[in-house]
């Protein structure tokens, strides 16, 4: 599977946006699956084993070659959670190009199944993924 | 843009990756959402029904081709995605790479 996913990347016309959702585990970035993409987001929980499995995914994207690698906070309760990632993120040289609020919707969703964007369109974390996709995608906009 | 999402079980990678997906979609952009997981759940996220799910074939074993050293798909992408892929909400495009070894499961 994972030299399929590759190819099928590889072949995805530049100018289109394609969205990898991976493997939980880091299988994917060391078999070289994501060696295609022209960006990595490492979604994190502001907890350490969640930060470290983030950093370790961000270091083996690096090694492939990937052009911008970063750290997506997630689940963000508060101020302490907040600084926990950005301090993890300054000690590791990493970007954080996004902070996504913990939103008691989205479990919420996800009981009702449904997507969270139809069940709480409004809601704080969509929000948040809408800023989250705009820099990501404005950063990646080709002349 | 190609992006890939990682991050540990649970860390929401797919509700960010599903929502992202939609909202570049309304942007008017073309989205293929790739669901790389073993054990998908993509679909749920991007407001895809279950049933709609379960109804699509599985992908082809030999979509890759290695005789001549290097892997090369078979099938163009477009034909990979005319047969195997569903047309979600906001015109997203999925296509699942493996399906859960049990159906009805998840």
């Amino acid at each position: 599977m994972h030299a399929t996913v590759r190819s099928v990347i590889e072949t995805a016309p530049a100018e289109d946006v394609c969205i990898l959702d991976t493997e939980a585990s880091p299988e994917h970035l060391s078999r070289g699956t994501a060696r295609y993409a022209d960006a990595m987001i490492a979604v994190v929980e502001p907890y350490f084993k969640s930060l470290e499995t983030g950093r370790r995914m961000a270091g083996l994207a690096r090694d492939l070659g990937l052009e911008r690698v970063a750290l997506v906070a997630n689940k963000i309760r508060d101020e302490r959670d907040l600084a926990a990632v950005e301090e993890f993120a300054a000690q590791h040289e990493l970007e954080l190009a996004g902070v996504v609020p913990f939103d008691e919707q989205l479990p919420a969703a996800e009981r009702a199944g449904a997507a969270p964007l139809d069940f709480a369109p409004d809601s704080p974390a969509m929000e948040a993924i809408a800023a989250l996709a705009q820099n990501l995608a404005r950063s990646n906009g080709r002349a | 843009m190609k992006l890939a999402v990682a991050g540990k079980g649970g860390s929401g990678k797919t509700s960010i990756s599903g929502t992202m997906a939609r909202l570049l979609a309304r942007d008017g952009r073309r989205v293929l959402a790739i669901d790389g997981d073993s054990n998908p759940n993509l679909a749920l996220t991007l407001g895809i029904p279950a049933e709609r799910m379960s109804a699509m074939p599985t992908l082809p074993r030999d979509l890759l081709d290695r005789s001549g050293g290097s892997a090369l798909l078979t099938k163009t992408l477009e034909e990979i995605c005319a047969s195997h892929s569903v047309e979600g909400p906001d015109g997203v495009t999925l296509l699942v790479m493996a399906h859960p070894q049990h159906a009805g499961t998840g």
